[in-house]
């Protein structure tokens, strides 16, 4: 009787140890297991992944209020607006251009973008082990998550100059990856990065007009060869400017100036990526983008931040119908009948961030068109002039002003259309993220701001600083931008 | 009981020889029970033999030759032989060499153990009438610090030596007659007959990776094999009180320091009106337990049944608690060799929780405001041009009616938990014993909880009318129904062997080795929000009805099963009584950690010397037991924070097939060497009884290092990843001394006392921190957005739970604004304050040292005990009086001397009405010494052959009276229970009560 105990005993501790293992491994029932890929391994599994990517551009710290100050309100289009005492946390100081290395907008914008690169990352990993979905499918979502990376990296690049290349997900502990996280590259190897994320999505995406109507946010290979042509433009690299506008076809520039900003104007003809954004239950809109700059006071519905600036009510020519597409004005009636109170703190407001359905919420109906044909004419007009051919440049011009109800330009010389150009660009995209980087491009930032009053200092203002928070966790790895 | 435990012990052999005839007999303890082991020798035919598990004995001896019988702990016995003999043994007086210990897995006698162990009897777990045996045995073991709070079924916090750990689990693990738990609010403390808490690593490590907290043995009461019946009944009733209260400003102080803030005369000085919020809120509480027990049983069937009911009306309106127990435990012996024994109870509560906010709410509430203006209505903070207060005035304050915020308060919860264990015990050989035992808990939460929407908007808006609601709120709910229900099952199964044998008398060998598994069930938890249901509760659950369409919130969780694989084993080894050694080791494999990161083991030792027995000390008259031991061990913690590499759930907030999407990604960075909290302790202590152990010591010194706590860390920026990462990257330092002391005597027949004390300290530390960016982890929130604690990079050298706020700098005499030092150390107000370079580690919430004392004596039929208890180097926040709003109540004695210009050496500063920062201007000391019990028994005399055996009546007095430096109600605040929580906070905090008892048992 005792042996058989003993031999049971002996016997169930063998077994038991020889188990144990695969005894220990439990279901994971109260979070998605990422061993689970089979859970996506099909087509609208391999979408969400992508999907992800987009839905970061409806954040908070991505697209609104920290961007907006850093886009928006630092240039001489916008002031800070709101009450003289309501300091948006740091909206003052990037009026004001006197931000330091632990600005909050530098900082969360810097991390958002990063925070979208990653879930570019995460579904570069994964697509290609989802060998259930269908490969077009698989080649198409990875040039979207292409070309999104490349769209983040240049917005780094035009914010920060050179930046870490995070290309693959890192491998915690992994000492090149912690090098590879933590080590600034060069602006020319930013630029080079993106160039090559571009290619590698112009070679995947298809038309735009090969998406189905609820997809027709995705980008399309008309949007890379637009992103392409901007980054070249940013480069100076005049002649690749011109070939990829040339191929950016399909599109073309509406008549309505103001209806590109209103919801009938969403995925018009003009548009190239826009970011799409729903006002009805359930609301997923850009969190707080229409708030924070809607009209603050008796009779308003917002926080009253980035207004539009006198220097820019100037800057557009008597007749041109964008200034009343752009700004809201104190005490007039918009277009849905909705009167401005003149109790409102501002005199001004960006009617861009409009919405006339939801107007006080969160989240609204407004989305952001970061790339319209118009600017690809504008693009090309500027490539083609500082190519020496001018003449062909000026037809590109006019067609612009022709739509703002402008006559012809009057000016022939290549310097006179080059300052043409680049004052179009400015009241054709006003309050559409692009000033301060275009006013840093073309070398006029310095004059601009002291217009202004303010002083943009060379050598300093032509980037942001880098968040101090990740120049600590650097630890030496990387340098601040100079000055700060 | 003794031998039930005596049973586990494995017997001791001797040689014996067979010469002439055999005299066969038995031996008893003085209630019947066999004593196994128990030595008979003839010295005549010079043959020795020892007493089975059942006592009986076999030895070669003639009739009447005298045999001598001995058992360690009890009175030796000579006797003349005759076959058939039944000796009963009398229990000496010398508890040392009797006390047995429960060691886990087994059971030792105190003299042979090595380790740190308190035991707490069960009459000092129920002199003390509470609900949780937690919470009774406060004050009565050295190194166990227990804060608790009064709130009806609420479970205190027990941290032994110190806490090791900043985010992980710190409850002692219990283990209930072999169930291992985290939580004994079922258990009801009558039914317990022995509680012992394992303090050192060498005790410790044979539970491996869940001992680095302490662990508690729990065992429950059993049959006696007696052939007699016994009833035992204990009733009792008690009235409770806060024990003490804040005296507030009353109206007419409040309206002149209300309006001193505001500068002007909203408010009148002539009041009429004066509540007392916190009368208004509270009731006398009363609670009753009533319990009934039988037990009884043959030699081989013994069984316990228990009835227990215990129902609290509580001092807070509305909160009420009830809890009834049932619990059966029976041992059957099937054969000579084996034993089963079955334990099985159920426990079921139904409580009325109310917000604790109430509190809050009535000390900030301004006493000019009515409980009901004259039409009914609930007062609100209003107050009109004659400035008092009425239904339309200008709004004052931000604060609810507390009175209103009670009776809106619908909940209930009701719980039921079985718990259920056999144990089966085979002895395959006399010194080998084979045992297997399950156990398995089952339970099972409900709840719902009803908001009435509307009506409590109308109640705080008494100038509305209920259509004004729908206007105001087109979609918003009438009322909102929230059902929860929660349920898990948990079980444990281990196997071991025990080997025990005495070689040439001198070398005594004990070994265990086993195997054990312990799965702790997927916690399965349903949670529906409804809108709009119907007034009447018995509406809420129609037959047939669909209620899809009203449903606002639909949560359905089923979390991780954690499961444990592990091996055991233990060696004890005793040389001629002397010389003790013993060395355990357990290897636990867990589930919650990844595969290869997963097994750990986990060793320890320990030495023992019993220097009395000594030739040197043998004789002497005044050491009658001295012992020095040690040990080494390491012990883990599993219940840590764990990254479980999870996608962010696409499915919340799906949207279909289109681009809006909250699309799937993975947003977290896993660090795959995650693993337990080990902690490593190297610990001494002294065992004394001096003068005939009278006086009765042990002194325990201990140096416990966890070198690689859990603390949340940031992924780089530029990984995008924005989810914090738990990883190994601190070590903490636990190092203290404990004392305890106790002197017995008699004087004459009829008067015998007892004194005794406990001194613990313990100095905790956070050592050391990996270089690494950490998640701060913040804690102690007064609700206004202000923190109160702080655990970062900057906390190296400070005990964990520390304080970490502004330094208050007194009032600036010339306008009486409240001044902090910043930095450099300059007075500045709190505008010019900087969040990150200006405060300060100002102490932490857990005590540095604890102490208690009790004395008591018994003369004829009375027995009377005291017991207190104190805490010494602990802060406690003010967080209800810091958290001041402008139009707040006050306290008087603010009310009465702050500064003004008449005034500018008052010890308040000037009213103010901005929020003030968290500083040490509401920091208090912690330091209490309360008397916890004092009991005064009376057994009435009875006649001998009464069919009561025993009859004693008392009364108790708990928590009678404090002496404390906080000017709050208590400065004992468990809060959640988490040092960076609200522990030593005193924000919605439950008062300590004052408890007056009436009791009588009663035994059949």
């Amino acid at each position: 009787m005792k042996k058989i105990y003993i031999a049971a005993f002996v016997v169930s501790a063998f077994f038991f140890t020889g188990c144990a293992d695969d005894y220990l491994d439990v279901d994971q029932t109260e979070s998605v297991s990422t061993d689970d890929i089979e859970l996506y391994n099909n087509d609208a599994g391999a979408s969400q992944f992508v999907t992800s990517i987009y839905n970061k551009f409806l954040n908070w710290d991505m697209t609104s209020f920290g961007w907006i100050g850093l886009s928006s309100i630092t240039s001489d289009d916008a002031d800070k607006g709101s009450s003289p005492g309501d300091t948006g946390t740091d909206k003052d100081v990037l009026d004001a251009l006197t931000y330091n290395a632990s600005n909050p907008s530098a900082e969360s914008t810097f991390n958002a973008n990063y925070d979208g690169i990653n879930r570019c990352n995460q579904a570069l990993n994964i697509l290609p082990k989802l060998d259930k979905a269908s490969p077009a499918l698989r080649a198409r979502l990875t040039g979207e998550a292409k070309f999104l990376r490349a769209f983040m990296y240049f917005t780094l690049v035009k914010c920060y100059g050179g930046v870490p290349i995070v290309d693959h997900l890192p491998v915690p502990g992994s000492d090149s990856d912690r090098i590879m996280q933590l080590t600034r590259k060069t602006k020319a190897e930013v630029y080079a990065f993106i160039e090559s994320d571009l290619n590698d999505a112009i070679a995947a995406l298809p038309e735009k007009g090969a998406y189905a109507a609820n997809e027709r946010s995705r980008v399309s290979k008309g949007a890379a060869y637009a992103l392409l042509a901007k980054v070249s433009l940013y480069q100076k690299n005049w002649q690749k400017v011109v070939d990829n506008c040339n191929k950016v076809t399909g599109y073309s520039i509406v008549n309505d100036y103001a209806s590109m900003f209103r919801v009938a104007g969403k995925f018009d003809s003009e548009t190239i990526f826009e970011i799409y954004a729903q006002g009805s239950v359930p609301a997923k809109g850009i969190e707080g983008y229409s708030n924070t700059q809607g009209a603050r006071g008796a009779g308003g519905w917002g926080w009253g931040f980035n207004t539009p600036s006198q220097s820019l009510v100037n800057a557009y020519e008597p007749g041109d119908v964008r200034k009343n597409a752009t700004i809201i004005f104190r005490g007039t009636t918009l277009y849905d009948g909705r009167v401005i109170p003149t109790t409102v703190e501002n005199e001004r407001y960006n009617y861009k961030a409009y919405s006339s359905a939801y107007t006080d919420a969160w989240e609204t109906d407004v989305d952001i068109k970061y790339l319209r044909y118009a600017e690809v004419l504008l693009m090309k007009a500027e490539a083609l002039n500082e190519l020496g051919q001018t003449p062909e440049a000026i037809p590109l011009l006019n067609q612009i002003r022709k739509r703002a109800g402008l006559g012809d330009t009057p000016y022939t010389s290549q310097g006179d259309i080059r300052t043409a150009i680049w004052r179009e660009r400015r009241v054709e995209m006003a309050f559409e993220h692009d000033r301060f980087f275009d006013l840093v491009r073309t070398g006029q930032a310095k004059a601009a701001f002291a217009i202004d009053g303010k002083v943009f200092t060379e050598g300093k203002n032509e980037v942001f600083p880098i968040p101090a928070s990740f120049i600590k966790q650097a630890a030496g790895l990387s340098d601040q931008n100079p000055l700060y | 009981m003794k031998n039930f435990i005596f049973s586990f012990l494995a017997l001791l052999l001797l040689p014996a020889y067979m010469s002439g005839q055999t005299i066969k007999g038995k031996v008893l303890d003085s209630s019947g029970m066999g004593v196994p082991g128990a030595v008979i020798s003839a010295p005549q035919s010079r043959t020795s033999a020892d007493a089975d598990f059942d006592g009986n004995f076999t030895i070669a001896a003639k009739e009447g030759e005298m045999l001598k019988i001995s058992m360690l702990g009890f009175e030796p016995v000579s006797l003349p032989a005759t076959s058939g003999i039944t000796i009963t043994l009398k229990e000496s007086g010398d508890t040392a060499l009797k006390e047995v210990v429960v060691i886990g897995y087994g059971t030792r006698k105190r003299i042979d153990n090595t380790t740190s162990i308190s035991s707490i009897k069960s009459e000092e777990i129920t002199k003390t009438k509470v609900l949780n045996a937690s919470q009774a045995i406060q004050g009565k073991a050295a190194g166990v610090q227990v804060i608790s709070s009064d709130l009806p079924g609420s479970t205190p916090s027990v941290v032994i030596r110190g806490l090791g750990t900043a985010l992980g689990g710190r409850t002692p693990l219990y283990v209930v007659d072999g169930m291992q738990t985290e939580n004994i609010n079922n258990i009801n403390t009558n039914d317990i007959t022995s509680y012992d808490i394992l303090k050192d690593a060498s005790a410790l490590a044979i539970y491996g990776t869940r001992a680095a907290n302490g662990v508690i043995i729990i065992t429950t009461k059993k049959g006696k094999g007696d052939n007699k019946v016994s009833v035992e009944v204990e009733s009792f009733a008690g009235v409770r009180e806060p024990l003490k209260k804040v005296k507030m400003a009353g109206s007419n102080k409040y309206a002149y320091y209300t309006n001193a803030a505001l500068q002007n005369t909203t408010f009148s000085q002539d009041q009429p009106v004066n509540t007392d919020w916190f009368d208004e809120i509270t009731r006398s509480g009363s609670y009753t337990q009533n319990n009934v027990s039988v037990s009884g049983g043959s030699e081989n069937v013994k069984y316990f049944f228990s009835l227990g009911n215990y129902e609290e009306k509580a001092i807070l309106n509305g909160l009420g608690y009830g809890r009834t127990t049932f619990r059966n435990n029976n041992e059957y012996k099937i054969s000579k060799k084996l034993t089963l024994n079955q334990n099985f109870s159920f426990t079921s509560t139904k409580s009325t929780p109310k917000p604790l906010g109430a509190f809050t709410n009535a000390y900030k509430q301004s006493p000019i405001v009515p409980v009901f203006f004259p039409d009914g209505k609930y007062g609100v903070p209003r107050v009109g041009a004659n400035g008092f207060a009425n239904e339309t005035g200008s709004a004052f304050n931000n604060v609810g009616n507390p009175v209103a915020q009670l009776d809106f308060f619908d909940e209930q919860q009701k719980s039921m938990t079985l718990q259920g264990g056999l144990k089966l015990d085979y002895d395959i050989l006399k010194s080998l014993k084979f045992t297997s035992q399950f156990n398995g808990e089952y339970y099972t939460w409900k709840q719902y909880n009803f908001e009435d929407t509307k009506n409590v908007w109308l109640a705080a808006n008494p100038n509305k009318v209920a259509s004004d609601y729908e206007k105001e709120f087109p979609n918003a709910n009438i009322n909102l129904l929230t059902k929860g229900r929660e349920d898990y099952y948990n079980w444990n199964l281990a196997n071991y062997l025990t080997y025990n044998k005495v070689f040439n008398d001198i070398h005594d060998i004990e070994v265990v080795a086993g195997i054990e598994t312990s799965v702790k069930g997927a916690r399965e938890k349903l949670t529906i929000k409804r809108k709009n249901v119907n007034s009447d509760a018995n509406y809420w659950a129609l037959k047939d009805v669909e209620y899809a369409a009203n449903i606002t919130s639909y949560k359905d969780e089923v979390f991780n099963e954690v499961k444990l694989a592990s091996y055991l084993g233990r060696f004890q080894y005793k040389l001629m009584d002397k010389y003790l050694v013993t060395g355990t080791v357990r290897r636990d494999g867990s589930s919650n950690f990844g595969k290869d990161y997963r097994w750990g083991t986990f060793p320890a030792f320990g030495l023992g010397w019993v220097m009395s027995k000594e030739a040197f000390l043998a004789d002497s008259k005044v050491i009658s037991l001295l012992k020095l031991r040690g040990g080494w061990g390491k012990l883990g913690n599993q219940n840590v924070p764990l990254n479980r590499a999870s996608y962010t759930s696409g499915q919340n907030g799906y949207l279909g097939g289109s681009i809006l999407n909250e699309g799937t990604t993975i947003n977290s960075q896993i660090d795959p060497s995650l693993s337990w909290e080990v902690t490593e302790e190297t610990s001494v202590g002294l065992d004394f009884e001096l003068l005939e152990s009278k006086l009765k010591g042990t002194l325990d010194v201990y140096d416990r290092n966890t070198n690689n706590i859990i603390l949340n860390t940031k992924p780089y920026s530029t990984s995008g990843i924005t989810n914090v990462s738990p990883a190994h990257v601190g070590e903490v330092s636990n190092k203290g001394y404990e004392i305890s002391l106790r002197w017995d005597d008699k004087i004459g027949e009829d008067f015998s006392y007892f004194i005794g004390g406990n001194f613990s300290n313990n100095k905790n530390e956070l050592t050391g921190l990996k270089n690494v960016i950490l998640s701060p982890v913040i804690g102690g929130g007064l609700g206004n957005g202000q923190d109160t604690k702080l655990l970062d990079n900057t906390t190296i050298g400070q005990p964990l739970g520390s304080f970490y706020i502004y330094d208050y700098a007194g009032f600036d005499a010339s306008n009486g604004k409240m001044l902090y030092y910043n930095a450099a150390g300059d007075k500045v107000t709190q505008d010019a304050l900087n969040a990150t370079t200006d405060r300060k580690y100002v102490g932490s919430s857990m005590p540095k040292s604890n102490y208690g004392v009790s004395l008591g004596f018994n003369y004829k039929n009375f027995d009377v005990s005291v017991d207190g208890y104190g805490t010494n180097g602990a802060k406690v926040y003010n967080g209800k009086k810091a958290q001041r709003f402008a139009g707040e109540n006050i306290e008087e004695s603010l009310a009465v001397d702050f500064w003004t210009l008449n005034n500018v050496t008052a010890s308040n500063p000037a009213p103010f009405n901005q929020v003030p920062v968290a500083s040490t201007y509401y920091l208090e000391s912690g330091d209490f010494f309360r008397i916890n019990n004092i009991t005064v028994g009376y057994k009435l005399p009875l006649p001998s052959e009464s069919f009561i055996t025993s009859c004693r009546i008392y009364v108790n007095a708990i928590n009678p009276f404090i002496t404390q430096k906080f000017s709050g109600f208590s400065p004992e605040l468990n809060g959640d229970g988490n040092p960076y929580g609200t522990q030593g906070v005193e924000l919605d905090a439950y008062p300590t009560l004052r408890s007056f008892v009436m009791g009588v048992n009663l035994k059949f």
